[in-house]
């Protein structure tokens, strides 16, 4: 391939657009994008079938900036710490703010920082677990990136796929989504505590994560009043 | 860590067919001892992604597309470029890692310069100046 053509692909991977490739090399873009694709699910596979072997759970975790993930996995650490031994991967574009709050709660964390990348992917999983001696623990925790859409794109290999949303971000956030609420197994919709004062229509919420997908299970929780955490963590069969 | 820095130091600049294991013993030893949270506050370029640990020196700049770590420590004016994979590896002070080359469990001497691309290089230690896969295969010392 020539020099141009290479420059141009790796333009259109930084874009995430196949509409932008010429049409020379569409079909190259196209492959290339479904092997990755692939590559990383067949990975995610390999990194669950890995765990499962060991009999350690896995949970992922994805949600916009501020739904209060950090917040409901410190509630859970702080109840699970003594019961499971816990590593949490936290994934952020920078900082380690969100890993120094849930280390404060007796389990062991990550932090895998992106930089560019919006989502993490089954190969940074790979390279944390493959240099951790996983007979320290029984329950791994990956929190995504702060994000809605793009961890829709990438497995990461996890038993279960933990979504949150809080009502903060309006009744429609969920309609908004589809693809992720398809992929998950449980939907929290967080912040509850503000409902009387917010009136957001939480029952829409609920509605459409369901008309989405009807295996997914819903509870609303409030982290800050630990409102249904307790119901959250018998939701995830912990 | 300054002193374990020095003592790899000392044995990657007189190698011997005997130093494998003493070499593998010492890179495990110094980034299970010396590494634990990122370190990464002081680089040159844009956003690469850091599995913790990294420690960075001053002065290192890193091109697109990096991802560094877990277990990465890379010495002061060092460069790596773009698309670049480095895990459980010490890089030494100014260094240079030419575009897309891949290094694990590594050990990479002060000024050395990999300036060819699309390698993918584990368990070795590398000093000296290659230009070509030519040049590594020759010089390379793999430890396992």
């Amino acid at each position: 391939m020539s020099d141009n053509n290479k420059r141009e692909v790796n333009r259109i991977k930084e874009l995430e657009s196949i509409n932008l490739s010429r049409e020379e090399i569409r079909d190259f873009v196209i492959e290339t994008k479904k092997e990755v694709e692939k590559d990383n699910d067949l990975l995610a596979k390999q990194l669950n079938d890995e765990l499962k072997k060991r009999g350690i759970r896995s949970i992922d975790i994805v949600g916009a900036i501020g739904a209060g993930k950090t917040a409901l996995l410190e509630k859970i650490a702080e109840r699970l710490s003594k019961k499971y031994r816990i590593l949490v991967i936290c994934g952020d574009i920078t900082t380690r703010v969100d890993a120094d709050r849930i280390e404060k709660h007796d389990v062991k964390t990550i932090q895998i920082n992106t930089g560019r990348e919006c989502a993490l992917n089954a190969y940074h999983i790979y390279q944390v677990l493959k240099n951790q001696d996983l007979d320290n623990y029984d329950l791994i925790f990956i929190e995504n990136v702060g994000n809605l859409i793009c961890p829709s794109d990438f497995k990461l290999g996890t038993d279960m796929r933990m979504t949150v949303v809080s009502i903060t971000e309006g009744e429609w956030v969920v309609e908004k989504h589809p693809m992720l609420f398809k992929m998950s197994d449980v939907a929290v919709i967080n912040k509850i505590d503000l409902l009387e004062r917010l009136g957001t229509n939480i029952d829409k919420m609920e509605n459409d994560a369901k008309n989405f997908n009807p295996h997914i299970k819903v509870i609303k929780t409030s982290a800050k009043t630990n409102e249904n955490v307790d119901l959250l963590i018998k939701t995830l069969e912990l | 860590m300054k002193k374990d820095l020095e003592e790899i130091q000392k044995i990657i600049g007189k190698l011997e067919l005997n130093s494998k294991t003493q070499i593998k013993d010492l890179l495990n030893y110094f980034l299970q001892t010396h590494l634990n949270r990122n370190k990464v506050d002081n680089f040159i370029g844009d956003y690469p992604t850091f599995i913790e640990p990294v420690h960075l020196e001053d002065n290192v700049r890193i091109g697109d597309d990096v991802l560094l770590g877990p277990n990465v420590y890379i010495g002061k004016d060092s460069e790596i470029k773009d698309y670049v994979e480095i895990s459980n590896s010490i890089i030494f002070d100014n260094v240079f890692i030419g575009k897309n080359n891949k290094l694990g469990n590594c050990i990479i001497g002060k000024n050395t310069s990999l300036v060819c691309e699309n390698i993918n290089v584990n368990n070795c230690v590398i000093v000296g100046n290659i230009k070509s896969k030519e040049d590594l295969y020759k010089i390379i010392y793999k430890f396992e």
